[in-house]
């Protein structure tokens, strides 16, 4: 059953939204019939969190090399990534003598010497699953090899958070689809551009207002009618559009002409780049967002993936632009925020016949913020060696994807109620990756 | 009688049997023990309200079989009969169907061969007319559920345009494997897309070889294409089917004819494999790969998670766990007759209960708005890029599982403003490419309240309740009379209820 908020639940939802008994001048004159949020005294003490998916399985050994490891150079004769070597940009980027950045992450190094980045390797989901559907699922709910709950991490993270925050730009998936980590009790926002966000046409002004107003009314008297008045789902509908016409009015008076980044921050042209810049402005507009997920796709390289250059090389360069633009254009704000990257799964040490890789099952994580005690490697390290690997020859896992998260959540987003967040899950442990706020 | 509606009473009275097999959560918001107490006068309709109830069974079916029925098909269900209009729509070519290539006279790169394809100065011309063509015979072709299961097929066979030449063969793959099978055998469609040249480039296939097999292909063979991730395969089984296909490859861009299946016996593994427990064995060659396919068409977690998958297409996003096991045996029993699955499927009481309840892709969303406003378009631009902004490019799929088949993916917040802005665009023919005459519909000289359910019924295939209609009634009122059509128009097509179908 996909239904994920009952008409009760949302019926409180609304009730705790602030009412407003009229609109502020500046919004327009068919809000007095909406439920309209004012982000104005919302007191959200924690972090924003920006998580960054990795659709596809990124390969984290040829991201975070352990160069020390022969093994990974045996079985990587055209994909590996030469060890660290001063003056030759195409080796690794040493970052504590055993490990080394893919070339490609230049940008982040600065980072790491800020203090401002954190890898986490040999870390994942202990599912052993090799389906790239099945892995993302089990993440972004926060429960490996469970599929009976419905709801994603996320969202009972802010369902179970100490505050109140009824913006609707409180949890922002950037994109028209929502990952699944955002599904659930509390309604999260899918915004692809904030221009572009906006209801608009060959009608116009108090048309356009009656017009809009009329939509909400049909969205309220939805259930009424026999069409549809069985169908589960429609609250969410219904929310969803309220979502919308509040999220359309606040963007309308928060946001104004071309954004300009600060400190000459200059984002990636792709719709990864872009979507970071969405990012940035919705957290400089201090519209209420707590949570912004941000998806980067195409890493499932089986063919071709190229070693300091090509294929991988390409996507590591998009997603490190991305993210240091994020870093630099935020400037103090980092203080506030904090970035994580994840994939469902990493791929597997010996490359493939055709110089790609194949599915495998330890990763690497970057964990990126003003809050996060940086500059270091966190692993356990497994090895490489044969008898070190998992399953059909994958890097282990020794650090469970949700102790990084946990930490997090504790930590920077100060909610403690990790049992519910990622139930059944009772072996944290924490690694020190960030301070607590 | 406002407690139990139209929908609840043909429930009730006729189909009461499908209650029970319904899921839970479905069942108790139809059958709720207020509309449980009112049932009396429902055995005893009358005449006028028998008509109605019919009327609004075809117009409801029609709006799921179909990508929005036109006035001639609700007319040619009436005429002969619901049950026969599901029957001859499941036989398309029944169907005259003639006047459609009239639409598609000017492109051409939908009839080409592989290596006319590759020869096309502008790459992206095949793929822009592969989406134009797709639309046109979405809209106009009378061929509904046909249209309908090409799209299925084109979801379960997902292939992504932009990665290498796959855009150039997936107009391959839609005319030779697709669409020849969409209502024929699972085994043929199965088939065709094995030996399908765009596959084996999307999933990596025609590079693998006996030394490094890629499991790409194979594993997505066994999770999405038949047995299901839940099928009863393990890891070992996904090296042995990777082992069974290499050598399944395409011809090279340098060969004579390029952009053809390929048996590269130099390449293949000729070893013995053992694939769910059944032995291959050594030496066989290409047979490997054919033996396979029959046996993963054949097997029983196929017709499950086939038939699962249909019912959740055709009737709800919680599919039904009795109709599931009807449609498979059903599919077991005609050794994957697509056809006689969908029959079992579109004539089961499960269908008719869910009725109205299904929630519209941006595709059916798009093509709907016109084919029940009867709007003309060349769909140069438009509804191709609104399709974009609601999160359903075609073909621009990347991942293998295809678009997502569930209401919450799509009734995202994104997803509801792009709909509304479609909804005023097409209404105000505001794209240059589609062009929409709402005088055809109605009797302009009649009562805005008249003009609402005039259009409500068209666009619906119902009226409002009362307070929707109002809703619309007190908007109406308020426009100037130069627009007031087209805004009542665009409010229906962006209405919750124009959201399902």
């Amino acid at each position: 059953m996909t239904k994920t908020i009952t008409r009760r639940e949302f019926l409180t939802l609304g009730a705790a939204l602030p009412i407003v008994a009229a609109a502020p001048n500046n919004l327009s004159s068919w809000l007095p019939r909406l439920t309209v949020f004012s982000p104005l005294g919302v007191e959200t003490p924690g972090d924003i969190l920006v998580l960054i998916f990795q659709r596809g399985a990124m390969d984290g050994l040829s991201a975070v090399i352990p160069f020390t490891e022969s093994e990974y150079y045996n079985q990587r004769p055209t994909l590996a990534i030469p060890e660290p070597k001063m003056g030759d940009d195409l080796t690794s980027i040493d970052l504590d003598g055993s490990f080394g950045l893919h070339p490609a992450l230049r940008s982040l190094k600065d980072i790491w010497d800020d203090g401002g980045l954190a890898v986490v390797h040999a870390c994942g989901s202990p599912d052993p699953t090799h389906s790239h559907f099945d892995a993302m699922d089990y993440m972004e709910r926060g429960t490996p090899g469970e599929k009976s709950l419905t709801s994603g991490w996320l969202a009972r993270h802010l369902k179970t958070a100490a505050w109140e925050n009824g913006s609707p730009f409180r949890a922002v998936g950037i994109g028209s689809m929502l990952p699944s980590s955002l599904r659930g009790p509390v309604p999260a926002l899918a915004l692809q551009s904030i221009t572009d966000f906006h209801l608009g046409g060959r009608i116009r002004n108090h048309a356009l207002v009656d017009f809009q107003a009329a939509l909400s009314g049909l969205y309220q008297t939805a259930p009424t009618d026999e069409i549809i008045s069985t169908i589960s789902e429609i609250n969410n509908l219904s929310t969803a559009a309220d979502l919308t016409f509040n999220a359309t009015g606040m963007l309308e008076s928060a946001i104004q002409g071309e954004y300009q980044p600060s400190s000459g921050a200059l984002y990636p042209e792709s719709s990864f780049g872009q979507a970071m810049l969405q990012v940035a402005q919705l957290i400089k507009a201090d519209l209420g967002l707590e949570i912004a997920a941000v998806d980067i796709g195409g890493w499932d390289t089986h063919v071709n993936q190229g070693s300091t250059e090509g294929q991988f090389a390409d996507l590591l360069t998009d997603l490190a632009g991305g993210i240091s633009a994020l870093y630099q254009d935020l400037g103090d704000l980092n203080k506030r925020v904090t970035i994580i990257t994840m994939s469902e799964f990493g791929r597997r040490l010996s490359e493939n016949g055709n110089a790609g890789s194949d599915h495998g099952h330890g990763n690497v994580m970057f964990v990126l913020g003003g809050g996060v005690n940086g500059g270091k490697v966190y692993t356990d390290w497994p090895g490489l060696s044969s008898d070190e690997l998992y399953g059909p020859g994958d890097l282990d896992i020794t650090t469970d994807f949700r102790d990084v998260l946990g930490e997090i959540v504790q930590k920077r987003l100060l909610n403690d109620s990790l049992e519910e967040i990622f139930p059944g899950y009772t072996n944290f442990k924490t690694m020190g990756i960030v301070k607590s706020v | 009688m406002e407690t139990l509606n139209r929908r609840e009473l043909l429930k009730i009275s006729g189909f009461a049997g499908a209650l029970a097999a319904l899921s839970v959560c479905q069942a108790e918001n139809a059958l709720t023990p207020a509309a449980a107490a009112s049932v009396t006068p429902a055995h005893n309709p009358s005449p006028v309200a028998q008509i109605d109830d019919e009327d609004w069974l075809i117009h409801q079916t029609l709006r799921r079989i179909t990508f929005g029925p036109r006035i001639e098909e609700i007319e040619r269900a009436k005429e002969i009969g619901l049950d026969n209009f599901i029957d001859e729509q499941l036989a398309p070519k029944t169907i005259d169907d003639t006047e459609m290539g009239s639409y598609l006279s000017d492109i051409e790169s939908i009839f080409m061969s592989p290596e006319e394809l590759l020869e096309i100065e502008q790459r992206g011309q095949p793929v822009r007319e592969l989406i134009q063509t797709t639309l046109l015979r979405a809209i106009h072709s009378k061929r509904q559920l046909y249209e309908l299961m090409v799209d299925f097929w084109s979801n379960h066979f997902n292939l992504y345009v932009r990665k290498s030449f796959v855009g150039l063969l997936k107009i391959i793959d839609d005319r030779d494997v697709i669409r020849p099978h969409a209502l024929g055998n699972f085994h043929d469609i199965l088939s065709g897309s094995a030996h399908s040249p765009a596959m084996l480039v999307y999933l990596d296939n025609a590079q693998s070889n006996q030394r490094h097999p890629n499991e790409n292909y194979a594993r997505e063979l066994l999770e999405l294409h038949t047995l299901g991730v839940s099928g009863g395969y393990t890891h070992k089984d996904v090296e042995e089917v990777a082992r069974a296909l290499t050598g399944w490859s395409v011809t090279n861009p340098r060969d004579d004819k390029p952009g053809y299946f390929q048996y590269r016996s130099r390449l293949h593994d000729n070893g013995e494999k053992t694939i769910l427990g059944q032995t291959f064995p050594a030496g066989q060659g290409i047979e490997d790969g054919e033996q396979l396919l029959e046996m993963l068409a054949e097997h029983p977690s196929t017709a499950q998670y086939i038939s699962e998958k249909l019912v959740r297409r055709f009737v709800s996003d919680d599919p039904p766990v009795s109709l599931v096991s009807q449609a498979a045996e059903t599919f077991n029993s005609t050794s994957g007759n697509i056809q006689k699955v969908m029959s079992t499927i579109l004539h089961s009481e499960e269908f008719r209960a869910s009725l109205g309840s299904k929630f519209k892709r941006p595709y059916e969303y798009t093509v709907s708005a016109l084919r029940v406003t009867g709007a003309q378009t060349s769909v140069e631009r438009s509804p191709g890029s609104f399709l974009t902004q609601m999160g359903q490019p075609l073909f621009n799929w990347a991942p293998p599982n295809g678009f997502p088949d569930n209401a919450d993916a799509w009734s995202t917040t994104n997803g509801m403003l792009a709909r509304w802005n479609y909804a005023l665009s097409v209404s105000f023919n505001a794209t240059r490419d589609t062009e929409l005459n709402w005088d055809d519909l109605i009797n302009s000289t009649n009562s805005t309240s008249d003009v609402i359910s005039t259009l409500s019924n068209r666009l619906l295939g119902a009226p409002l309740s009362d307070d929707s209609h109002q809703v619309v009634l007190e908007f109406a009122n308020k426009l100037n009379p130069d627009i007031k059509i087209q805004a009542i128009g665009a409010l229906l097509i962006a209405s919750p209820q124009f959201q399902y179908r």
